[in-house]
């Protein structure tokens, strides 16, 4: 069983949000039921329902049932010293048992699944950490995990390599080709390959709340010059290739939605207006749960909304209170209509 | 201690032939890297054994001028292509489905996707599910949806599967062509499929010269386990990857796309090609090359599909056309950006 912090001292002040989004209650109550009723009998959760416990899923899960568990945030173990998490981004509202109990119990399935070298990967005989190392850094800070446990993650996360490309004819051919900068480093999706826009922008965000250390600044610094060198020509991200062979290559909105919610909490001033008009125009065109959702909560970070968008989410629920019989897909959809 | 003691002129040259012989290895080792010797020679000797006396791969071509007309285009090419028999066998339908960008042919049409659906249920397939995992496109669904592929498969009730999330676990790769690793996580549709029909479009591709039913499996490898856009085939090396999926997942049969091809800056922003063409057969190999051929691309302008022919992962050699003419559909595409 992990160590939670919940009857901390430390608690933030709500957020004050200038809208509220028009969910209501039984549209709520039907999402954490789905979750609820999802949640395998290992305590994680799979992108579908009856598939294998995996990271990101169970991590998104979490972090959805602890808004309800949470009222702030825990108090931060005293060597690690986080500066207080993304509320914006996770929400905080009343108590609720059932939720309480399942969160906990997916923080118990994170943790049992942690590497030994401290990452985690896709599941959890998975034998090699990668992206999802983010994921789970980020539930389980906001879960209240041991600060053992947080502190070997956030050391893989500052560890992991990637390819760095510094011969300067190479870097002269990708930034002709590619429209890349290939001397940043940000985080690849696996350990040894190059960045891309989503690991990054997760990583970034699992990295804020340490900002202040001297280890994790510069990686933070140069994590943002990254994602601004892979924004697109009109603004907004796709997985990382503003161009290939000299060729626009358009952003997408679950890219974007996820380099926003970087920048909103480590760079707020690094995000333009175009960067959002393409985010708002992304989610219109996709229309998908991830789009909507992940859109809606780049949006919330940002301190905007879009009654629309929120509106088409919450049309997509299923009568079965979950979207796309996804209990990952719900987990995010709930968090942005919550 | 012996002193004085000279090597006899047999004893010397002995021991230089046997140096000569570590040398020769090791030098040919170093060269076949990252196969090996050994992986190399096996390769080179199964495609020789191929060329020269493999059983000829049967690709049937038919010529179709308009996507209203394709399914009985399809089930006379499936017919007179010797296909494998479908009754009682779960079979992923795996159309190419990387991206939708309005006014560009990237997609596998809708059409040729529930033509083969069609033809597999009536021919006694006891599941049928159509699937695929953009690379660049976190999600599957939103590309099937915008180029109309949904909707044909609802009114089918037929599933579609995002590949990128459907359970990935570990299996083993086949044939060496994965060389860092022994085994591929892949999809539960895959795993579990006793037959995939890998139904591309047909295009240029600016980094393996043409994208068809071989390329076309790129889309089974899960974003989930290697993120977007799956840099574990890229580090590999593309034509390794194209080999090594195929070698790894089959059995897989090829249905081509050719109605509307993609010439020039493909995959994405090439120009639509009134083609016509329709290709099937079970050795995707010989599909691959037939329509390689017929797009006016020489065996050497396509790495992977020329070393699959040298290393006899396919037919590529003895190839026996059945259906419509080969010469009609012969065009001359424009080739991609060189890399």
């Amino acid at each position: 069983m992990i160590h939670r912090f919940r009857a901390a001292a430390q608690v933030d002040e709500p957020v004050r949000l200038p809208y509220t989004f028009p969910m209501r209650s039984r549209t709520e109550v039907a999402a954490k039921a789905f979750l609820l009723h999802t949640q395998n009998a290992d305590g994680g959760w799979g992108y579908a329902v009856g598939h294998a416990s995996n990271v990101e899923a169970t991590a998104a899960a979490a972090l959805a049932l602890a808004g309800d568990v949470a009222t702030g945030v825990p108090s931060p173990p005293a060597l690690l010293a986080p500066a207080p998490l993304a509320p914006q981004l996770w929400g905080e509202r009343g108590a609720d048992r059932g939720a309480e109990q399942a969160a906990d119990r997916a923080a118990d399935w994170l943790v049992a699944a942690q590497r030994r070298d401290g990452g985690w990967g896709l599941v959890a005989d998975d034998p090699v950490s990668g992206w999802q190392t983010a994921w789970a850094v980020l539930a389980l800070a906001r879960l209240g995990a041991d600060e053992a446990v947080l502190r070997r993650g956030l050391a893989w996360l500052l560890a992991v390599q990637l390819v760095r490309i510094e011969k300067a004819e190479d870097v002269r051919w990708m930034k002709d080709i590619l429209g890349i900068d290939p001397t940043l480093r940000g985080w690849p999706w696996l350990p040894g390959q190059a960045g891309w826009v989503e690991p990054t922008a997760l990583a970034l965000l699992a990295l804020a709340p340490w900002a202040a250390r001297e280890d994790v600044r510069p990686r933070l610094d140069e994590g943002v010059r990254f994602l601004l060198d892979r924004r697109c020509g009109g603004g907004g991200w796709n997985v990382g290739n503003p161009m290939m062979f000299s060729r626009p290559l358009p952003a997408r909105a679950i890219p974007t939605a996820w380099a926003l919610l970087a920048l909103a909490r480590v760079a707020p001033d690094a995000v333009r207006e175009e960067d959002v008009a393409t985010l708002r125009r992304e989610m219109d065109g996709d229309r998908s749960t991830s789009a909507l959702a992940w859109g809606l909560l780049a949006l919330r970070s940002l301190g905007q909304d879009d009654r629309g968008a929120a509106d088409l989410l919450m049309a997509r629920q299923a009568a079965d209170g979950g979207w796309d019989n996804s209990p990952y897909h719900t987990a995010v959809a709930l968090r942005a209509l919550g | 201690m012996i002193q004085g003691r000279r090597m006899s002129r047999r004893a010397f040259l002995r021991l230089a032939l046997l140096g000569g012989i570590a040398a020769g290895i090791g030098a040919s080792e170093w060269l076949t890297r990252p196969a090996g010797l050994a992986r190399y020679l096996h390769w080179a000797g199964r495609g020789q054994a191929l060329r020269l006396n493999g059983r000829p791969a049967v690709v049937a071509l038919g010529h179709c001028s308009s996507y209203a007309d394709v399914a009985d285009a399809l089930v006379e090419a499936w017919d007179l292509a010797d296909m494998p028999d479908v009754r009682g066998k779960r079979v992923l339908v795996k159309p190419n489905l990387i991206d939708f960008i309005e006014g560009y042919p990237i997609t596998t049409a809708p059409e040729v996707v529930a033509g083969v659906v069609d033809l597999l249920r009536r021919r006694g397939a006891a599941e049928i599910a159509v699937g695929d995992g953009p690379g660049f496109r976190r999600d599957a669904q939103p590309v099937a949806e915008a180029c109309g592929l949904m909707a044909l498969l609802a009114a089918r009730k037929v599933p579609f599967v995002d590949l990128n999330y459907d359970d990935p676990r570990p299996v083993a790769t086949r044939d060496g062509w994965f060389f860092d690793t022994k085994e591929l996580w892949l999809p539960r549709h895959v795993r579990e499929a006793d037959l995939i029909v890998s139904a591309p479009k047909l295009k240029t591709h600016h980094w393996a010269g043409v994208s068809l039913s071989l390329k076309n499996l790129f889309g089974i490898v899960p974003g989930a386990r290697y993120g977007w856009p799956k840099n574990l085939l890229h580090f590999n090396g593309i034509t390794p990857s194209i080999l090594g999926l195929y070698q790894t997942v089959r059995p897989v049969v090829a249905v081509v796309d050719g109605i509307v091809g993609m010439e020039g800056d493909g995959p994405l922003f090439g120009a639509e090609v009134s083609h016509g063409l329709v290709a099937v057969g079970r050795d995707a190999v010989a599909v691959d090359v037939t329509c390689a051929g017929l797009m006016g691309f020489a065996l050497s302008e396509v790495h992977h599909l020329a070393v699959a022919r040298w290393a006899g992962v396919g037919q590529a050699e003895r190839i026996e056309l059945r259906g419509a003419a080969a010469d009609p559909l012969r065009r001359s595409y424009q080739r991609p950006p060189a890399t």
